[in-house]
């Protein structure tokens, strides 16, 4: 393994030499109305296949730059103009810039995707937001996200903001893989009325800026999702033992920036008795993008397949309700849950499927979706693992259900080897999808955290997810060490398995990942953090 | 002072009128060093019975030090305290006893149909006044009295707050700094509340810290209810999860975010009434940081404590709480509360396994009329204006000292704050659930 430290990375570790080695800095004030805060991730990522080697395929460098400028306070704006009823406003400003130098320092990703390719490096203003304040009126305009729901990494109410899965696939924090968009949001607190407390409404419209889920397919990106087969790209199809080339047309049929693509949704939320809910609603696209085969623009020349699909995002309705209670007596725990009902769901259909159910025969459907999500949070006493503080658990039990489902309904395509007359042939890879959903879905997670040393700066955290029906599961072992105020250590170890059977199930956990091939992504990672 | 206290034990009084008794059992403290690291609950209990004469109290004016250890120090400073309070280069000035009343309309908006049931909890009382101003060395309620006299005491929200935390170890090591902002208002007023409709609610709060980035942005905010019996409402809001998350009230007793205390041990106790036993054990002088200039720099051998700051000797109640339950981590705690403004100024509490002193806290407090003439310093990044301070007639919490000794680590504050008083739309406003749903990110 070669290793070549690039000239764009240098600049990068002097400057956080040069702040580690600073006095301890906390959040930066210019002025009275401008603070600036960030950090410096630099992240390091080694493939543990069989925990005999190792194989680095991700050193990230990140740095955000977070601002927010009070240019209104007290109904006085810029210390000089009277405003009025607008009794606050500020700007915030969040940058950031990415470099992944494990294509620059690995020679075997010589052939990696160009930079500006997913992941690989980025720059952009990921938020850029103005609040207003107008007692009981609250707007906040421009590129942001909202978060709805009471899931904690699970996309039920959570859907307004698309999700970058290129990376790292879902496994960072969502804050920094949600896709922010240009979008209004506005709230009118109405307090207390009836025999309800605290209740507002909500209402967000985003008029043009549709952006789906980001899913890295280039195999050669150490987090394509290539199912559950082998990581490459379909090269060839096989019709009637015959083996043709498959040449592959894409038409991107994404939403296009315009007013009648407009999303937006409410929201109102309040306290009956103890119980803190919520009822939702929000009209879009799916995030989750289909595909269509347009068997009427494909074309066979020679011994080439010439196959067009449109990648589409069909309209979708939300609703959903969410509430929470915190049981202080008994279980001294606090409940939450979600519910959603979901249409425009874009599934694929089975090759094979009879024209009964693929009239078109173009292998996609829409399909309605419910989910239903319980979760218990509870503060715990394990005086054997910590004496001083509680260790915080946390369950979620998610259960999707489709409404219309249809036994054709497929999941995830498997790469193989192309074969005529059962011989394999060499270099000649096809997409086969014989992974057949189920109408009812579970997944199960657990998370517990806490926090040592006298300070608590050493903070150990386990999560587990399991598919109970495929019995596949993904563990992570964390802990963050805080070295200063300014510096942290994180040290991950992603695992995946899975008890019984391949079935990849619906959630990419276990034996998608776990097995041990090419597509195995147990992982460790190392991460150092200056931040302010 | 002491002329005016009591006990209800005759041998206590015995003791008390007798000042040469308590110079021996001074002198005896102040021996051998193994004694004087004594940090048992039965050390401090034989301290507080041992209380100085009325006439041997140092004079105003006075700069204690080191050398004044056998005459006043072990005498006016809990003994659990002194291996942090009593060092080499200490200097504490002392004040003349000060006067600082209640403000002019305190007491006379109480709704008086209110009652102390038969497990100690306060019934129907909505404030504006101390529900029971006059406290009794006799009562056998007196211990749960001044309890509640302390948690309805004036002043203890209604402001805009900033903080600093100092997380150190021994020997002053830094562990952890933290910024954070607690803005408080008080709804239940006596006859009125400061928000229509809000009748059930005492006070509302929104803390949202600064610093560390992995901290910004995080804030909660809690709602506690006139009925004792009712637990807090509470919601957290992380900027990771950008969105608010319900919390648990209930659970008091673990450590907050690697700070040395635990959610009971706020103002020296914050807990619930009926989950404790309650034991008067008379009155007892202590030198007190009542209403010092300034935030007060930190001295003694690990920069735990306030140094060069200005103390007064203050009669205070001393209450013992008894928790009920076998699972709590203390054994009991002793709480000292001013016997005039019931503010409280030292808490000691002792660990259930050995009983020998875990945490303490000790409080900085300021009188609002005393920033006519003095005004503590600026948060290092907020700038305030302190002078509104003036004309509330209200002591300001300026920032504690909270030790765990079994660690030993301690948790350091400072707070900045300015009185605020909201009008009843925009408090309606600030503490929402509208508020919590998004933040600085």
């Amino acid at each position: 393994m070669i290793f070549r430290l690039p000239q764009a990375f240098a600049p990068c570790l002097g400057l956080f030499l040069y702040l580690a080695c600073s006095p301890s800095m906390a959040i930066v004030t210019l002025g009275e109305n401008i603070e600036l805060e960030g950090f410096l991730r630099l992240q390091n990522m080694v493939r543990t296949a069989e925990f005999d080697d190792a194989e680095l395929i991700m050193q990230r460098n990140t740095a955000q730059l977070e601002s927010k400028y009070y240019f209104l306070r007290d109904s006085e704006a810029f210390g000089r103009f009277n405003t009025g009823p607008l009794e606050e406003a500020t700007l915030t400003l969040t940058g950031r810039g990415v470099y992944d130098s494990v294509y620059d320092m690995r020679g075997i990703y010589d052939d990696a995707p160009a930079p500006g390719s997913p992941g690989r490096d980025e720059l952009e203003m990921r938020e850029a937001f103005v609040d207003l304040l107008l007692p009981p009126f609250t707007l906040r305009l421009g590129r942001q996200q909202v978060v709805w729901g009471e899931t904690d990494n699970f996309r039920a109410l959570d859907v307004i903001n698309p999700l970058d899965l290129t990376w790292h696939w879902a496994r960072e924090s969502w804050e920094d893989i949600r896709i922010p968009l240009w979008m209004a949001r506005g709230i009118y607190d109405i307090g207390k009325f009836a025999w309800l407390d605290e209740s507002f409404i909500e209402a967000i419209w985003i008029p043009a800026d549709f952006r789906p889920n980001k899913i890295a397919t280039d195999p050669r990106q150490p987090w394509a999702f290539t199912g559950n087969g082998l990581r490459e790209t379909a090269n060839s199809i096989v019709i009637n033992n015959t083996l043709l080339n498959l040449n592959l047309s894409v038409l991107d049929k994404h939403p296009e920036r315009e007013l009648g693509n407009g999303q937006g949704g409410f929201r109102f939320k309040a306290i009956w008795g103890d119980i803190d809910f919520s009822l939702n609603y929000f009209y879009g696209f799916s995030g989750d993008t289909g595909v269509r085969v347009r068997e009427d623009l494909s074309r066979t020349v020679g011994d080439t397949l010439h196959r067009t699909i449109e990648l589409v995002n069909p309209r979708s309705h939300v609703v959903g309700f969410t509430a929470n209670y915190s049981e202080e007596r008994f279980t001294q725990s606090v409940f939450r849950m979600e519910t959603a009902f979901t249409s425009g769901v874009p599934v694929a259909l089975a090759a094979d499927a009879p024209t009964s159910v693929d009239g078109d025969r173009d292998q996609f459907d829409t399909a309605r979706r419910t989910v239903v999500m319980v979760a218990v949070d509870r503060p715990t006493w394990i005086k054997p693992l910590n004496s001083t503080r509680t260790v915080f658990l946390s369950t979620q039990v998610f259960w999707r259900h489709y409404l219309d489902y249809n036994p054709h309904y497929r999941g995830i395509p498997t790469v193989e080897n192309a074969q005529v007359g059962g011989i394999d042939l060499p270099g000649r890879f096809v997409s086969n999808n014989t992974d057949r959903l189920d109408r009812d879905e579970f997944v199960i997670t657990f998370s517990a955290s806490t926090s040592y040393g006298a300070a608590g700066l050493i903070q150990p955290s386990f999560v587990f997810a399991i598919d109970p029906r495929s019995t596949g599961a993904y563990n992570r072992l964390a802990v963050d060490y805080f070295w200063s105020d300014n510096i942290l250590l994180r040290l991950q170890q992603d695992l995946y398995w899975q008890a019984v059977d391949n079935d990849p199930g619906p959630w990419a956990l276990g034996d998608i990942w776990g097995k041990s091939d090419q597509n195995n992504r147990n992982e460790t990672n190392f991460s150092l953090i200056f931040q302010f | 002072m002491n002329n005016h206290t009591h006990s209800p034990r005759p041998t206590l009084n015995l003791f008390r009128a007798r000042g040469l008794f308590a110079l021996i059992i001074a002198w005896s403290f102040s021996g051998p060093a193994l004694a004087n690291e004594d940090q048992s609950f039965q050390a401090l209990r034989d301290w507080i019975d041992a209380a100085p004469a009325a006439d041997a109290m140092p004079a105003a004016g006075t700069h204690l030090g080191i050398a004044d250890r056998d005459e006043f120090l072990v005498s006016l400073i809990p003994r659990s305290a002194w291996p942090y309070y009593i060092f080499d280069d200490m200097d504490m000035e002392v004040a003349a006893h000060g006067d600082y009343p209640p403000p002019p309309d305190w007491g006379k908006a109480v709704d008086p149909d209110y009652r102390l049931d038969e497990r100690g909890v306060l019934i129907d009382f909505k404030g504006a006044g101390f529900p029971f101003p006059d406290v009794s060395d006799n009562d056998p309620d007196a211990a749960a009295k001044v309890v509640w006299n302390m948690l309805w005491r004036p002043g203890q929200d209604d402001f805009d707050m900033p903080m600093v935390t100092w997380l150190r170890g021994e020997n002053g090591q830094l562990d952890r700094k933290l910024e954070y902002t607690s803005v408080s208002s008080t709804y239940a007023r006596g006859e009125h509340c400061l928000v229509d409709g809000y009748e059930d609610v005492k006070s509302k709060r929104v803390m949202e810290f600064r610093s560390p980035r992995d901290m910004a942005g995080a804030k909660d905010m809690k709602i506690s209810y006139v009925d004792h019996d009712r637990e807090d409402s509470g919601w957290l809001y992380l900027p990771a999860q950008r969105k608010p998350r319900r919390t648990l009230a209930s659970e008091r007793t673990s450590e907050l975010m690697g700070m040395d205390m635990i959610r009971e041990d706020l103002n020296g106790f914050s807990g619930k009434m009926f989950e404790n036993n309650w034991t008067y054990l008379g009155r007892r002088a202590v030198l007190a940081t009542i209403n010092v200039r300034d935030n007060p720099e930190f001295g003694g051998p690990h920069l735990w404590v306030p140094h060069k700051a200005r103390w007064e000797v203050r009669d205070t109640h001393v209450v013992m709480v008894e928790p009920k339950s076998p699972d709590h981590p203390y054994s009991s705690r002793i709480i000292f509360i001013d016997a005039e403004t019931y503010w409280t100024h030292w808490m000691f509490a002792f660990d259930r396994e050995d009983n020998q002193l875990l945490r303490m806290n000790q409080h900085y407090l300021k009188y609002s009329e005393s920033y006519a003439t003095e005004q503590p310093q600026q948060a290092p990044y907020v700038k305030q204006d302190f002078s509104d301070n003036v004309g509330h007639f209200v002591f300001l919490h300026l920032g504690e000292t909270d030790i765990n000794a079994k660690k030993p680590h301690a948790t350091l504050t400072h707070c900045y704050v300015k009185k605020r008083d909201f009008s009843p739309a925009r408090a309606q406003q600030f503490y929402s659930l509208r508020n919590m749903i998004s933040g600085r990110r």
